[in-house]
């Protein structure tokens, strides 16, 4: 679903690279969690998924669509949301989830439906009729799930999906996860919150200073530390 | 002191992005180049203008001195210049102070409401000087060498220098922070910015039409007797300004002559102006912060029912019409954005229109206009067309739309929008805007000189098709250099040189082939005329569509 082959990234004219000559890969039905310690190049990575930076090498390839050689139909395949979504703050909610709907060519019965059923889920109903810029970071974080799962896409990326929701919106969103990967889609998600990834995710990477450390199952990454501790303790030896 | 310095400084460097300049110049050499190129061009660009507004005050003053009324020249130049800081002050005031962000985070801190006003205060003036100097700095040379002035002259010019731009910024913000404070403002505060924002520009209008009627009842008069009035009383121009703006008074007072009462009246402007700042102070401390923590208020929208959702869903637009009604709904209800991409084409046509009914026209003058027309119908078609576009290239809305998104721009560039659909959705908002102008227009020009079908269709046609290549323009500069990095939708199009260069280029490239165009309709073919306007006009769309075209994909990757 989801593959980088010798991805880098370096900014501006700096000698370190941001992310250093990354490999992985998502299978379909697969939830992988994308962790390590601020400043690893988590975030740069993401964005290079979504078409939101260029990498300086490397090619990602996402439901077998090189992103930057067709870059149109690989952003058909994904939807994204970032830790911190700034919307247009004069926009209501509900002109948000139509232009979604719309740029994604979501069918009429179809949107109206899944727009119907995740307003509830995240408890937004109400105000989605309100501008955004009257919105808590939580809603609008919720607003943009709504708007990023509407036209069900191949590959669902989320930076940091947990950081701004409330127990219940978080709870929701794993179960979302989880449906969505059972259909044979996948998610692609970075997190901070290690119990989290533990406990979801079918597969980890650990990003430290640009370059994976580690990719494979919980099982895997035990056996290769040699250690049946948990994710935050394998985590924490890993990274220091 | 020491902190309101310190806070200053934050604030500017806030508001101009002097950090990131000097980061960028060690660790991104890309990015700091394309800051600092046009940082160098504009201002080398904007010699020539100055040079001509230096040359009309210079014949101001010479014209004044014939008539024996150059005690007038500073009061002019004075009231010229705070007439420009209250026109964008409002504006500026209005973001320093209401719609920076900056004071959410300031406010939990140990840090004296005062320090916190005047510190806002002195960064808004930090500029003001700079645009006093470049337009009152050349009235007192002007007048200083034309008189033979010394010493004294120079050092109360100073003096008066430091206290112009203070007085009315203060009173300015002294009325916005009592009217902000005002309850029923809640949730209305981005209709407050556009009221604003219009009531400075009516002011300005409003001292036109004074000046207007004034000149209309001069008519009455017997001419002989007030040129006599004139060439006697050296003041009598002098006194009939001073009696509109009082201040301008004080400032000539003490300039025009040199005496010791100059330094009483020196010190009376002094006094005046720390009153105001004190004034501003004070009203500050007891409105501007406790407004700020009553809460940012926003109009909500009722509450939909599952029917009326279902509705607000149940159309399915194209990518154009999507990215067309997302560009136009932020344009018209981002009050910023609105005033300055927006209101161009309801102002000018406005202005026009006020300007032109203070003019008496007799049925005789109705004629010559119809039958210049009628003999000369190409330059009456050029000119109007030159005036279209002018709408074209002034809004600014192309050359500011990706910047406008600012850092919500993520999500334009995330979506599966392809470029064409792109650049027509924002070009085709851009057309819109223009196209109001062009309708306020032709409904002013209606009630002087009834145009016939042919001439309609003829400018409308080719006014838009004209402007279609600064706007593509436009489009191009801000895909290369967008400004995103904002926390004020103040800057993305304040600070945003994309829209001085669209501007330049724009209208140096159209003054060119409507030049041409226009010469050649006139001695040789009108359609040829015409024809040429449109050729160039067609190549100019399809080398800008086709060059954004190929390259917005791969810059939407680019941006950060």
């Amino acid at each position: 679903m989801l593959k980088l082959e010798q991805v880098s990234k370096t900014y501006g004219n700096k000698s370190e690279k941001a992310v250093d000559n990354i490999s992985f890969q998502v299978y379909p039905g697969e939830i992988f969690g994308f962790v390590g310690p601020n400043g690893a190049g988590k975030t740069t990575t993401i964005k290079m998924i979504v078409s939101l930076l260029a990498p300086n090498s490397g090619k990602i390839i996402i439901n077998g669509i090189d992103n930057q050689e067709n870059i149109l139909e690989a952003k058909k395949q994904f939807s994204y949301v970032p830790d911190n979504p700034e919307l247009f703050e004069k926009i209501k909610g509900i002109e948000y989830l139509k232009f979604m709907a719309d740029v994604y060519e979501v069918p009429i019965t179809e949107r109206q439906q899944l727009i119907e059923k995740y307003l509830a889920v995240f408890e937004i109903k109400e105000a989605v009729n309100d501008p955004i810029g009257s919105y808590s970071h939580g809603m609008k974080q919720k607003l943009a799930l709504v708007g990023a799962l509407i036209h069900d896409p191949q590959l669902f990326v989320l930076d940091e999906p947990m950081v701004g929701l409330d127990p219940k919106a978080s709870f929701e969103l794993k179960k979302i996860m989880r449906e969505h990967c059972d259909r044979g889609r996948s998610v692609f998600f970075s997190t901070h919150v290690l119990d989290v990834a533990e406990k979801i995710c079918d597969r980890i990477a650990i990003i430290k200073k640009g370059k994976i450390i580690e990719v494979g199952t919980m099982v895997e990454i035990r056996e290769k530390a040699g250690s049946q501790e948990s994710l935050e303790n394998i985590f924490l030896e890993l990274t220091e | 002191m020491k902190e309101i310095m310190g806070l200053t400084k934050l604030f500017i460097n806030e508001s101009w992005g002097f950090s990131k300049f000097l980061y960028n110049r060690t660790n991104n050499k890309k990015a700091f180049y394309k800051q600092l190129v046009p940082m160098i061009i504009v201002p080398i660009a904007l010699i020539p203008a100055f040079f001509m507004y230096v040359s009309f005050n210079i014949a101001l003053y010479a014209g004044l001195r014939m008539i024996n009324q150059t005690s007038v020249f500073l009061s002019v130049g004075y009231i010229l210049t705070i007439a420009l800081i209250i026109i964008f002050g409002i504006m500026v005031i209005l973001s320093e102070f209401y719609f920076s962000k900056n004071i959410e985070e300031l406010i939990p801190l140990p840090i004296l409401p005062r320090n916190i006003i005047i510190a806002k205060f002195l960064s808004i003036l930090v500029f003001e000087y700079v645009f006093t100097a470049v337009i009152f700095v050349p009235s007192l040379i002007i007048y200083g060498v034309g008189e033979g002035m010394g010493v004294v002259y120079a050092f109360l010019s100073l003096l008066m220098f430091i206290t112009v731009p203070i007085l009315p910024l203060a009173l300015l913000t002294v009325l916005i922070m009592i009217i902000m404070q005002s309850a029923s403002v809640k949730g209305r505060q981005d209709m407050l910015r556009i009221i604003f924002a219009f009531l400075g520009i009516a002011l300005i209008m409003s001292v036109q039409i004074w000046f207007g009627n004034q000149m209309g009842n001069a008519d009455n008069v017997d001419s002989q007797m007030l040129m006599n009035n004139l060439l006697v009383n050296n003041e009598s121009l002098l006194n009939t300004i001073g009696y509109f703006v009082p201040t301008s008074l004080l400032l000539a007072w003490t300039l025009n002559q040199i005496t010791l009462m100059s330094l009483a009246w020196a010190a009376s402007s002094v006094v005046i102006t720390i009153i105001a700042f004190a004034l501003m102070v004070l009203v500050g401390k007891r409105v501007y912060i406790k407004s700020i923590v009553r809460g940012k208020t926003i109009k909500k929208g009722k509450r939909l029912s599952q029917i009326e959702t279902q509705k607000a869903l149940g159309k399915k637009s194209h990518g154009v019409m999507a990215i067309f009604s997302m560009d136009l709904r932020l344009l018209l209800r981002t009050p910023i954005y609105f005033f300055n991409n927006v209101s161009v084409v309801i102002i000018v046509p406005a202005c026009l229109l006020i300007s032109l009914s203070f003019i008496k026209l007799t049925p005789e003058d109705f004629n010559s206009i119809q039958n210049f027309y009628t003999e000369m119908p190409i330059l009456v078609n050029f000119m109007l067309i030159a005036f279209f576009i002018f709408f074209g290239a002034t809004t600014a809305t192309t050359a500011t739309t990706f910047s406008r998104e600012g850092k919500a721009s993520w999500l334009t560039r995330m979506i599966p929008v392809s470029s064409k659909d792109q650049i027509i959705g924002r070009t085709g908002t851009a057309v819109i805007i223009e196209s109001l102008g062009i309708a306020f227009t032709l409904i002013g020009v209606f009630f002087y000189l009834p145009l016939t079908l042919l001439s309609l269709v003829l400018t409308v046609a080719l006014g838009i098709l004209g402007s279609l290549p600064i706007l593509l323009f436009g489009l191009f500069m801000d895909m290369n250099r967008p400004l995103l990095d904002w926390n004020n939708p103040q800057k993305a199009v304040k600070n945003n040189m994309n829209v001085v260069i669209t501007l330049f280029v724009g209208m140096a490239y159209i003054g060119l082939l409507l030049a041409v165009s226009g010469l050649l309709g006139y001695f040789i073919n009108p359609w040829l005329g015409y024809g040429l306007f449109s050729v160039i006009s067609g190549i100019m769309i399809f080398i800008f569509y086709k060059i954004i075209d190929k390259r917005l994909a791969v810059k939407l990757l680019n941006f950060e």
